[in-house]
């Protein structure tokens, strides 16, 4: 090439570089072209398009910013990128469900999301910037977003304690202790297990046949219309005993094996022969004793089938075996003995010792075995003849080879630890580590345990775990519970924000000890945040009575609130037992700051009392709630006898402040001056009324609930 | 032909990178992981939760402190608003709170009924529950009310029944 045609260009070089330079720009165009195109800035514009649409645009569109929003909290490990889209999160004008998604406004909860991040509750990937990666499973991500549905699983991976703001998380970790899942699993946050009844002695309890139709066809089954069903009748609650899979000789074994544990010898007890013969002759033997039955009340514990106005349902309380058959199960020799002594047959009952007359003991124990019976329950059943020593030992080997011995204590058989998986990580699982063999459901941790708890065999056909009979709701509330079973948190920050459990316990000594342990106070009431939620608690008691109001009632326990009708049982208490209670309770069961002796109540003058009696009837009209005499409310206790009953420095106290000696009592608390305080209670002590015998009242309309019970 | 040459392989080399520049990284979700992850339409309202946060605190509360008074059976069996005159409203009775304002309702809640010129058998709940308690009752009456409760100045009220 010439020197002079160096500088010089030739047409087809001109060209191509023009081609390249457009194909360059072209080039450098793709960039911004697709960050203009990205799906979450398609959100931010369609944002503001929808607020310029709206009146109240100025004030949507005050922090908005076009850039990718986040909310990073390094310390809890939040990095969530929700609101780039979720834009209208903390507008309030956009809470109505007419606004789309994804600009409407969060519900108004207890965390905010710039403190908190939307992740810690949803789950989901919070750094993503597309719509699928963000809520869904992606091969790089596991935790899709928690369906609303089950979001209280959320609340509980941090809140150990109970939390009555989720109730389906508290229904859910109350299935896992109820069901006693514990024998099996390792789970967190449930309370200790209720063990099955154990079986050291059973043979002297139960025949070979009654075993035998226990284990065929448990009496829990889901009716047509998807309600959980005991004997028949609907009930609210599972029951305890779930279904094995047992073939035919495998339940003959286990009933042979069962049918010859007699560990401990029946110490029989002998009613009175003469009360025996007098009663048994008697025409009206069995309505007298269904009298008797029912004024012991109970149906307080134990639920029971009774039919009323054409319609069966159980009624009763729900923390003892359901009664309705029960003369078909039990031998007759062996239900004297129970009644008479429980503990002799059952060191841990929880069924308290009454302090019987023979008398009693004859009617109640003839009403049982005579009418709470089913005369078909054991035709089903096939001759089963005298236990071979291969079946004893077969039925042996399947009572370790089932779990049974997680859940019943039988002499003689150590339970295998830990039989079933660890579950306390479960809820944080991810898909790919899950088993889901031949089952026919989405891969989703969601969809393994609702269908491991709906057929554990249809996910893993060799599996131990035995079939519950669940309602939708309750499954879905165990899901919950489960799914909030996320193990140790990622970082030590979280971990101390964690609200731990607290464990309560309540451990008298002395002759009240034994009395209370007797009588199985605990099991009700409620003693320094220990015991059952059935009766009112205890914890200030001594604060609250009077010491002889207290030793009356338990010698003759009256309802002090009329629409109540689980009511304490007539324990038949010796008078020093009651004295032993009522001294121990008025002395030591104390609210702090609140002492009996702090007001006299001979101070009260009569011009207190008549202001005091206006104040009540027409000032603050506590007769809407309240009764007295045969007018007012059902809603708090009755009082009639509240002079005989409360003492004049609780009744001052609860009257400025009842939330602090009670803290879930539904009373308000209200503006009152201490002079109308004094005046109400002056009113009050001159309410006395004698304690009126016990009238046999029909346990009819019994409502199951601790709210119900409280006084 | 050597600057020819060049942009040739210049052009080669942008035509190659083309395809590098689509994102990879973002993997379509598993079908058959689909099922649970998300509600597939998030504006149907059969598939959202029936009651918010704040209206089922209002119905925990409704159900503790409320119950006894305002509605046909209470938890331990008959009501008490047989018991009581003037009867109180049922907390569904859309026909007469609907009318009644957010502000009315929080103030006689808080108050009681007598400060508002009601009945004096309404004791006020202002020391026992906290206004949040009171505004997420008041958010429980308005999800439950028979006819539905149209919020005044919104258009399209989330609590109308569709």
């Amino acid at each position: 090439m010439p020197a002079e045609d160096m500088g010089k260009l030739t047409y087809g070089t001109r060209l191509t570089f023009a081609a390249a330079t457009v194909a360059c720009v072209l080039v450098l165009a793709i960039s911004p072209i697709k960050d203009y195109r990205a799906e979450w800035k398609k959100y931010k514009r369609a944002f503001v398009r929808y607020a310029q649409g709206r009146p109240d645009t100025k004030k949507l569109l005050a922090d908005y910013k076009p850039d990718i929003d986040q909310v990073w909290l390094p310390g809890i490990n939040v990095t969530d990128r929700c609101t780039t889209c979720h834009q209208g999160m903390t507008q309030s004008s956009l809470a109505d469900a007419s606004v789309p998604q994804p600009f409407r406004a969060h519900p108004p909860i207890p965390h905010k999301v710039r403190d908190w991040g939307c992740t810690m509750c949803h789950r989901g990937q919070g750094p993503a910037t597309e719509v699928a990666e963000a809520h869904e499973t992606t091969l790089a991500w596991e935790q899709p977003i928690l369906p609303a549905h089950f979001l209280q699983a959320s609340c509980g991976s941090c809140h150990h304690q109970d939390l009555k703001e989720a109730p389906q998380l508290a229904r859910g970790r109350e299935l896992l202790t109820r069901l006693n899942c514990q024998g099996c699993h390792k789970l967190s946050d449930t309370e200790k297990p209720m063990l099955g009844p154990e079986l050291s002695s059973v043979g002297y309890k139960v025949s070979r046949e009654w075993i035998y139709k226990w284990l065929k066809e448990p009496r829990t089954v889901l009716d047509k219309d998807g309600n959980v069903t005991v004997n028949g009748y609907e009930s609210g609650d599972e029951s305890r005993m779930p279904k094995f899979r047992l073939k035919d000789e495998e339940i003959v074994a286990l009933s042979a094996f069962l049918s010859m544990q007699k560990a401990k010898p029946l110490e029989a007890y002998k009613i009175n022969p003469a009360i025996v013969a007098a009663w048994s002759k008697k025409p009206d033997l069995l309505p007298q004793a269904e009298v008797r039955f029912r004024q012991m009340m109970c149906t307080t514990c134990h639920p029971l089938a009774v039919t009323r106005a054409g319609e069966t349902k159980l009624i009763g309380g729900n923390i003892a075996p359901e009664l309705t058959k029960v003369g078909s199960k039990v031998n007759e020799e062996w239900l004297v003995a129970w009644l008479k002594d429980p503990q002799g047959y059952l060191p841990r009952t929880h069924m308290p010792r009454y302090g019987w007359t023979d008398e009693d003991l004859y009617k109640v124990s003839q009403y049982v075995m005579n009418k709470l019976t089913d005369s078909d329950l054991l035709t089903t059943v096939p001759k089963l003849d005298a236990p071979t020593d291969e079946q004893i030992a077969a039925g042996k080997r399947i009572f370790l080879e089932k779990g049974c011995a997680s859940c019943h204590a039988l002499e003689g058989v150590t339970p295998q630890r830990d039989f079933g998986p660890d579950l306390t990580a479960l809820g944080a699982k991810n898909a790919s580590e899950l088993e889901f063999g031949k089952a026919k459901i989405a891969h989703n941790l969601l969809s393994y345990i609702q269908a491991k708890l709906q057929d554990p065999v249809a996910v893993n056909p060799a599996a131990r775990m035995p079939q519950y009979t669940w309602n939708q709701e309750d499954r879905d509330a165990v899901t919950t519970a489960l799914l909030s079973q996320t193990g140790p948190k990622q970082t030590n920050a979280l971990e101390q924000l964690v609200v731990p459990k607290t464990e309560a316990s309540y451990q008298p000594v002395g002759d009240f000890a034994e009395v209370y342990e007797r009588y199985k106070c605990y099991e009700c009431h409620r003693f320094n945040g220990f015991g059952g939620t059935l009766a009112p608690d205890l914890s200030y008691e001594g604060s609250r009575a009077q010491k002889k109001w207290i030793a009356d009632f338990l010698k003759n326990p009256q309802t002090i609130r009329p629409t109540l009708v689980l009511r304490m049982p007539q324990f038949n208490m010796t008078e020093k037992e009651a004295a032993t209670l009522a001294e121990y309770l008025s002395l030591s069961v104390e609210k702090p700051g609140v002492n009996p002796e702090s007001v006299d109540a001979k101070q009260f003058t009569p011009a207190m009392v008549s202001l005091g009696k206006q104040l009540y009837e027409v000032k603050y009209q506590c007769q809407s709630c309240h009764t007295i005499g045969s007018t007012g409310g059902y809603v708090g206790p009755n009082l009639n006898n509240a002079g005989n009953w409360l003492t004049p420095a609780w009744t001052e106290a609860w009257l400025r402040n009842p939330q602090a000696l009670q803290a879930d009592t539904i009373e308000p608390r209200r503006n009152l001056t201490e002079d109308e305080i004094r005046a109400l209670t002056a009113y009050l002590m001159t309410l006395r009324a004698g304690i009126k015998p016990q009238t046999g009242s029909s346990a009819a309309n019994v409502h199951a609930s601790g709210q119900g019970a409280g006084r | 032909m050597k600057p020819k040459m060049l942009t040739a392989v210049a052009l080669l080399l942008c035509v190659m990178t083309v395809p590098g520049c689509k994102n990879t990284a973002a993997v379509k979700p598993v079908e058959a992981f689909g099922a649970y992850d998300t509600e597939p339409d998030w504006n149907d309202s059969t598939k959202l939760v029936k009651l918010s946060y704040q209206e089922s605190q209002g119905k925990r509360v409704f159900y503790q402190y409320c119950v006894w008074c305002h509605a046909d059976a209470s938890p331990a069996g008959p009501s008490n608003r047989s018991n009581l005159n003037p009867v109180p409203p049922l907390l569904n009775d859309g026909e007469k709170l609907n009318g009644e304002s957010d502000e009315f309702m929080q103030n006689i809640i808080t108050l009681g009924g007598i400060a508002m010129g009601k009945s004096a058998m309404m004791p006020p709940y202002g020391k026992t529950l906290s206004p949040d308690d009171i505004k997420a009752v008041i958010a429980f009456t308005r999800a439950i009310a028979q006819p539905a409760c149209q919020a005044p100045g919104r258009p399209g009220s989330q609590y109308t029944a569709k």
